[in-house]
């Protein structure tokens, strides 16, 4: 009896959630227009810094044991910060992306794949160092090292950029390249 | 009790002629290029809704028999309907190649730890009453509707994290079977409980749930499908420093 009265509260939980996620959905898509205002500005030299193992082997070095891992759990959290941001830039710049390769145009279709396909890698990386950071949180001796997520992040913003040249003088743009 | 009669004739005719409507619309749209499994079991449905009735009104057929139809029906039912949730998947993930591998890998783990769940819970609850047939049912669509369930939940969370897009079409199907394997799973969970005769309460709740997730693929297959857009005031100019490099390195060029 406990068995099926779980089962007929995950049933329950389960619509409620499928009903919550397609709202999630069916929003996103009517927002479409209004996504670039929600963006906000990752300074990426800050991040590397963050998890640049040289920083922290020169902390661990000059500093004692219990104010290391104090101060290595704060940059941990502040690294937390910067990768959620991007990976929220990421989720964004995919449904831009999206929205551009169905253009007519076919150099900014073109750009807007290559977006798409760079913010989901983006969103990849910051997956796994978003369990990379949280493991060094919890453990601040463990060394890490959350690769890709910076370059990532900067080979996105150029697509962007490019993106938004092509979207204001296209054939001078793709004449350049 | 006569108009309780009605309500069930209507509950169980009306969603499988509309079933019937839906799929002529849809052969004519040229759907079953598109989506060849999800028409299948349209059809399946309307097929199987066809040989029921006339085995419940014919005198000649037993109420075993007319059972052990009712039974391969439900079985054929649930294994097209794991073909309309992989044929969903492949139409969300065919446009995102980098997700491809990741995707794939993902969706068969959250299949395979789902399998096991349903099993550990057949295991757990077998099921009770005196319907042996009946109860066996009940017990494999429990098991299906955990599987389908944990399936569509993964789908809806997977591409939500990633922000995929979903053509309104695929995301009404997915809706519509969501709720159904949602509520199958409540109801098939507390009929594998309680003795045969006492589900029809339940059954009509199912017939409901059925109808309306119908209306939902009808709404979604039938309007026309909604564009995104880029307008010009979409992409971002705040980051002006990346702006300057990008054009340094045009200008180089």
């Amino acid at each position: 009896m406990t068995v099926t009265v779980i089962l007929v509260l995950v049933g329950l939980l389960a619509l409620a959630g499928l009903l919550v996620l397609a709202k999630g959905h069916v929003g996103s898509t009517a927002n479409v227009e209004n996504l670039t205002e929600q963006l906000r500005s990752v300074d990426v030299e800050a991040f590397r810094n963050l998890v640049d193992p040289g920083e922290e082997q020169f902390l661990r070095a000059n500093l004692p044991g219990s104010e290391f891992r104090k101060i290595q759990r704060e940059r941990m959290l502040a690294a937390i910060e910067y990768v959620s941001c991007a990976a929220r830039n990421g989720a964004i710049l995919t449904r831009v992306g999206d929205a551009a390769r169905h253009s007519p145009e076919p150099s900014m279709a073109a750009a807007g794949e290559k977006l798409v396909d760079t913010a989901i890698r983006l969103r990849l990386y910051a997956f796994h160092a978003m369990a990379t950071l949280y493991l060094g949180l919890v453990l601040p001796g463990v060394r890490i090292s959350p690769v890709g997520i910076a370059e990532s992040y900067e080979q996105m913003t150029r697509l962007v950029v490019l993106l938004g040249c092509f979207q204001h003088a296209p054939q001078g743009v793709a004449a350049a390249l | 009790m006569l108009s309780l009669d009605y309500l069930r004739t209507y509950l169980w005719t009306a969603p499988h002629l509309l079933q019937a409507i839906l799929l002529v619309l849809l052969i004519r749209r040229v759907f079953y290029k598109q989506f060849p499994i999800f028409l299948s079991y349209i059809g399946f449905e309307v097929l199987q809704f066809v040989v029921l009735f006339v085995m419940l009104r014919s005198r000649s057929v037993s109420g075993g028999e007319y059972y052990y139809a009712f039974a391969l029906g439900s079985v054929a039912s649930a294994s097209l309907r794991f073909g309309v949730i992989y044929e969903v998947f492949t139409h969300v993930f065919r446009n995102y190649p980098a997700l491809g591998g990741v995707g794939s890998a993902l969706f068969r783990w959250t299949a395979v730890l789902l399998l096991l769940l349903a099993l550990c819970l057949a295991w757990l609850a077998p099921g009770e009453g005196t319907g042996h047939l009946m109860v066996m049912i009940d017990v494999l669509n429990r098991s299906v509707s955990v599987l389908q369930c944990g399936l569509l939940l993964f789908l809806f969370l997977f591409s939500g994290y990633f922000a995929l897009s979903w053509r309104s079409y695929v995301f009404g199907i997915a809706l519509g079977l969501g709720i159904y394997a949602s509520l199958d799973l409540a109801i098939a969970s507390i009929r594998s409980q309680i003795e045969p005769r006492e589900t029809s309460l339940l059954n009509d709740m199912m017939m409901g749930t059925g109808f309306a997730c119908l209306l939902i693929w009808m709404f979604y297959l039938l309007a026309p499908e909604r564009e995104a857009q880029l307008a010009s005031k979409e992409l971002p100019t705040h980051d002006l420093e990346t702006w300057n490099q990008e054009l340094q390195r045009l200008i180089q060029k």
